[in-house]
């Protein structure tokens, strides 16, 4: 919302400096975004007289002037202009001057002549006819009044105030508009408004004989006003109302248009003109399109209409889409004779979703999406229709089309003076909070506890009902100003507060991976179709019920991830390019699964490592060493897993038969198609399964009483045998003792045949255990009993045999 | 010479068939089809032939190296192929051995992880719990029960990812206080964190995805003070002691009195900088008492029951904290930027 200065200092007089209004209306919820000059970067300019003027000696084309600019001495400036003389008033701009375009002054020399600045055009200054008749002369501007030499540009052409910049909230659509802000900053600057009322032009006639209006949906458009305008003289409109659709952004157009651009920006309400010859019968009638009706509006678009669409129509044809656009049939021409002024109000739901299926908020749309009401819509009538009168723009009937079904009638509420004061915590009496109410024109009249108070009709968002107390609340609060209100730490019932288990459960496992060397991402949720295809996901893997996104930015971000797998390779591919050094990483995040309703949310830990030094073994190391960390023991590494991963280095990660994820290195065509210039590594981990088999509870074991000895065997087992399966079968071996913590620690593959006496085709491992009894210390006997069965129990079941 | 062509086709088909390393195929590639190829060779006789013979030979010539091409292409994809399986095969690991702990210098938290924990741990000690609700959210939690009905323009405030029209992406983690009030017992106080999504190009201050924590507190008593005061703590815990807030009136359907609360600009100490545009202050949340109307459409007592509550963007906090000029880095994982925060 743009106010002009000039425009508040109408209605209020202002006594502060732009500063401290700004910071005065951002306490009272209207944060000024921006305070602009009302000549915007221009600045250095000031009045100078000619006083005599040489030819430039090298230069056919210059002259070097003498101009007078206030001081003592005259200053010297080379210029090329031919429309000035001795005796002129120029604006003249001196060191560091600045200019529209990002231009900057500063002396210089021009064909060897001294130059103290430049003499400026229109356009330098970013000004035109509008602003100062005959400035656009092609050449220098030259005053044609008097001013004082060395006077600054903007005094000179009265443009020294500022534009503030509003930024409004959704709940208060009255200031989207002159008056409506003035009000509030009438309060702000503690000054009383003088809010102008339309004086009502009644003309000869009355047009409701000659014109008609039928509402045929009065939910949708609850009231529809209308005045008639004869004897139409479309002519550009005066320059005072041109200059102050200037100062807020609006080209000034005609005289109707313009008198529908000021009434819109002062009263906020849109309004609409119609050729009444072009409307048959000269009877509107406001109805829901037909399906597929098709009407062409003012830019000259076919616009496809629905029938939940409010359309204007007459009763042969649709003549604008309500609220949005006119119609290209009724549109005001030179030629038009007599005109119809709507000034209506339409329902903003239906307006929002018109506008935005036809792909078209425009202006007007936006205002009455934001909300207008039907007693500014006559007060809106009534200025245009003023303003008319006041341009000579046409002959005004008598009389006012008003079709409605809205109550106009002020509503009546009450609020609590206790209960207001409970929700800020303050002590403020009835008659306090009447007088700051009173304040921006909401008349209050205080009851003992009650505040009876009158809505006044622009005060669209105050409810009558269950909200009132804290709407009342709200303008208190805003009016006594919240830094007013001392903070307090809350009472009543003290709690316990608590971090919950899931909560905690991630800090620790975000803290382990950090601690194992690995940085934390958040990658973004959204990926590419092209990623599924990309990871080789097979059909009918549940990691292909992604959720899509109706409105992504771009289908390479339309869909919900699935897998964090994508995220991780992108950012180490980051890292790789930019060779960063950096190569681990992990992410805690949710993937999604469609399933019709709302999807299923997974939480998953994600880990990679890339670049030298990495393997399966070291990543393998990190989640061990988590899985360490959180007390989860006998995690079985399985051969398989997801495509993605590379055949042959790749394992499903169980814990008593669930699987809690997978892990592996990266496919090489993985690794091509994410464009990682050196092999990754990636682990992912179902969360909530990892979660629950945290070891909880940690409860002592008893120290053993009795030692314990230790055994290595080297073993020759087939090439494809698995560390594990050797492991399995020691710890199951019924050795009537008690066997711990097997490891294996050495394989060796034959090189050669005949190489350490190991065949071809396979392999050595080596493994060391621990023997050991609750109740007593181990014999020889029983430990050589015990070596004993679990050779043969591999020799059986594994065909291992003992190393020589 | 048609026949010569012919001859030249079959050969190298054979050959073709017999090949079963990469070299071999560019031998052969190369002897036909290179400069001093079988195929070009012929194609230089073509000088003896007539111009209706030459056209046809030409022709044929042409067909015959496409032909050859794309089945040398093809045999080329396969060879690769079966290298890389083979390459796959030799590469078998014992997936069963044990993990290798490598000695790497310390990994690093992400800077959302460590500002949500601070300010968390601030509110844990004013008697808050944590709760969480899920990212993808109905239509109905996000806006309707929060006192934002369906074409309410205040929906315009936040441009909404939908997946249909009763499911999307939450834009903010207020969803949460309506699954909160329909779940919980009453009174409560809870600190939300969560990722939320909205229509917003990424740049130097926005992102589509970002994180936030939402504050709620139902109690009987509430007030607008308590709320300052609530907050002035969590920011004094996150910013320091010297650090100042202020409240000041703004909108938002699901409070009332609403405010966005600025706290004393952290680069100038609240002199005036271009950080702060000279003003002294940076914005960093909204917050409000609770719309009555929430509290009623989650089936409770709006005379019984007042409510407190703030959403804080934690990247922004995030960016305030560590000066972090653009809000991206956080998001886009390079490790140079990462690992500053250990």
């Amino acid at each position: 919302m743009k106010l002009p200065l000039k425009w508040l200092k109408e209605y209020v007089d202002f006594n502060v400096t732009p500063a401290e209004f700004s910071e005065r209306m951002l306490l009272r919820g209207f944060e000024v975004a921006e305070i602009i000059p009302e000549m915007g970067p221009v600045d250095g300019v000031y009045v100078c007289e000619i006083t005599a003027i040489e030819p430039h000696p090298n230069a056919d084309k210059l002259r070097v002037c003498t101009v007078d600019v206030g001081k003592e001495e005259p200053l010297q400036i080379v210029t090329n202009a031919t429309n000035v003389k001795v005796g002129d008033q120029v604006p003249v701009a001196l060191d560091n001057a600045k200019l529209t375009g990002g231009l900057e002054i500063h002396p210089t020399k021009m064909r060897g002549v001294a130059s103290a600045g430049m003499f400026c055009g229109s356009e330098e200054l970013g000004i035109t006819n509008v602003e100062y008749p005959g400035c656009e002369n092609g050449g220098v501007m030259v005053f044609f009044e008097k001013h004082p030499n060395g006077q600054r540009i903007q005094e000179a052409l009265d443009m020294d105030d500022c534009i503030f910049d509003i930024e409004l909230t959704p709940n208060r659509p009255d200031c989207q508009s002159i008056i409506g802000i003035c009000r509030e900053a009438a309060a702000a600057l503690g000054q009383s408004f003088r809010e102008p009322d339309p004086r009502i032009v009644e003309g000869e006639g009355d047009c409701r004989d000659i014109a008609r209006v039928t509402v045929e949906n009065p939910y949708l458009c609850p009231r529809y006003t209308a005045r008639v305008v004869t004897d139409l003289k479309i002519e550009p409109s005066p320059l005072w109302l041109q200059r102050k659709l200037k100062l807020v952004g609006l080209r000034p157009i005609n005289n109707i248009v313009d008198i529908t651009n000021l009434v819109l920006v002062e009263y906020g309400h849109p309004m609409h003109a119609f050729d009444l010859a072009c409307v048959a019968d000269s009877h509107i009638v406001v109805r829901n399109a037909k399906q597929d009706e098709i009407v062409y509006t003012l830019d000259g678009k076919e616009r496809v209409m629905s029938d939940d669409m409010l359309l204007i129509a007459d009763p042969t044809k649709g003549v604008g889409v309500a609220g949005v656009m006119g119609g290209l049939n009724s549109e005001i021409t030179e030629n038009t004779k007599a005109t119809l002024f709507e000034s209506a109000v339409f329902r903003p739901e239906n307006i929002r979703s018109t506008a935005r299926r036809l792909h078209h908020v425009t202006d007007s749309a936006a205002r009455f999406i934001k909300g207008v009401e039907p007693v500014n819509a006559e007060k809106a009538l009534a200025r245009a229709i003023e303003l008319v009168d006041e341009l000579k723009a046409g002959k005004v009937m008598g009389g006012m089309i008003d079709v409605c079904a809205a109550d106009l009638a002020e509503k009546q509420v009450t609020a609590s003076v206790s209960h207001i004061n409970e929700i800020l915590n303050t002590d403020l009496s009835a008659e306090k909070m009447a007088e700051l109410l009173g304040s921006i024109n909401i008349p209050t009249e205080a009851i003992g506890d009650a505040l009876s108070i009158r809505v006044p009709h622009f005060r669209t968002d105050i409810e009558d009902g269950i909200e009132t107390d804290w709407d009342i609340a709200e303008e208190v609060g805003r009016l006594y100003g919240y830094t007013n209100i001392a903070p307090t730490l809350m009472r009543g019932d003290t709690f316990r507060g608590r971090v919950g288990r899931s909560f905690k459960d991630e800090d620790i496992v975000k803290d382990t991976m950090a601690a194992l060397g690995c940085l934390e991402l958040y990658n973004y949720n959204f990926i590419s179709p092209k990623e599924i295809e990309n990871l080789m996901i097979p059909e009918n893997d549940e990691r292909r019920k992604t959720v899509k996104l109706l409105n992504p930015f771009g289908e390479d971000q339309s869909l919900m991830r699935t897998e964090l797998a994508g995220g991780l390779l992108r950012a180490a591919a980051l890292n790789l390019n930019r060779k960063t050094g950096f190569g681990r990483f992990f992410e805690v995040g949710n993937i999604h699964f469609d399933n019709g309703d709302l999807p299923e949310e997974r939480k998953m830990l994600g880990v990679i490592h890339t670049g030298a030094g990495e393997d399966f073994f070291t990543i393998k190391g990190t989640v061990e060493a988590l899985f360490e960390k959180l007390g989860i023991e006998r995690v079985r590494f399985e051969k398989g897993g997801s495509d993605y991963l590379h055949p042959t280095q790749k394992a499903i990660m169980t814990v008593n038969g669930e699987k809690l994820g997978e892990i592996g290195a990266v496919h090489p065509k993985v690794q091509r198609a994410f464009e990682l210039s050196a092999p990754a590594y990636i682990a992912e981990i179902d969360f909530a399964m990892l979660r629950g088999n945290i070891a909880r509870v940690r409860k002592y074991k008893p120290l053993p009483k009795y030692p314990a000895v230790q055994r290595d065997l080297a073993l020759i087992v087939e090439d494809s045998m698995e560390a594990q399966q050797v492991i399995d079968v020691i710890e199951a071996a019924k050795a009537r003792v008690l066997v711990e913590n097997v490891r294996v620690f050495d394989v060796y593959r034959p090189k050669l045949p005949g190489d350490k006496g190991i065949p071809m085709g396979k392999k050595s491992m080596a493994f060391t255990f621990q023997l050991r009894s609750d109740d007593h210390t181990l014999t020889d006997e029983e430990i050589g009993q015990a070596v004993n069965t679990i050779l043969k129990s591999l020799k059986f079941r594994l065909g291992a045999e003992l190393r020589a | 010479m048609f026949e010569d062509l012919l001859a030249i086709r079959e050969a190298a088909l054979a050959e073709l068939s017999r090949i079963e390393t990469s070299d071999e195929l560019t031998e052969l590639s190369t002897s036909v089809l290179g400069r001093g190829g079988k195929l070009t060779a012929i194609l230089r006789t073509m000088g003896k032939l007539s111009a209706e013979e030459r056209a046809e030979l030409g022709k044929r010539a042409n067909a015959v190296k496409q032909e050859l091409t794309e089945m040398f292409e093809e045999r080329k994809a396969k060879l690769s192929e079966i290298a890389e399986q083979k390459r796959i095969e030799r590469e078998a690991v014992d997936v069963t051995l044990p993990g290798v702990r490598r000695a790497v210098s310390a990994g690093a938290l992400n800077p959302l992880t460590l500002v949500y924990r601070e300010i968390r741990d601030a509110l844990i000690g004013l008697g808050f719990t944590t709760f969480e609700g899920p990212e993808v959210e109905y239509d109905e939690y996000n806006f309707t029960l929060l006192n934002l009905p369906p074409n309410h323009p205040a929906r315009d405030m936040q441009d909404t990812f939908y997946v249909n029209d009763k499911v999307l992406l939450r834009t903010h983690t207020s969803p949460c206080e309506a699954r909160a009030l329909k779940t919980l017992d009453l009174p409560f106080r809870l600190v939300i964190p969560g990722r939320c999504f909205r229509v917003d190009e990424p740049d130097a201050s926005h992102s589509p995805v970002f994180m936030q924590m939402e504050g709620l507190v139902v109690d009987r008593n509430v007030s607008l003070a308590d709320l300052k005061g609530t907050i002035d703590s969590f920011v004094k815990a996150v910013f320091g002691e010297n650090v100042e807030s202020r409240l000041r009136p703004s909108y938002f359907p699901f409070t009332e009195p609403s405010a966005e609360v600025d706290i004393s600009c952290t680069i100038c100490g609240g002199k005036g900088c271009s950080s702060c545009k000279g003003t002294g202050w940076m914005e960093i949340m909204g917050c409000g008492i609770t719309n009555p109307h929430e509290i009623e459409n989650c089936g409770h007592s709006s005379d019984e029951w007042r409510a407190f509550a703030w959403g804080v963007g934690v990247d922004r906090v995030a960016c305030l904290k560590y000066g972090i000029s653009d809000i991206r880095l956080i998001y886009e994982g390079d490790g140079r930027f990462l690992s500053q925060f250990k």
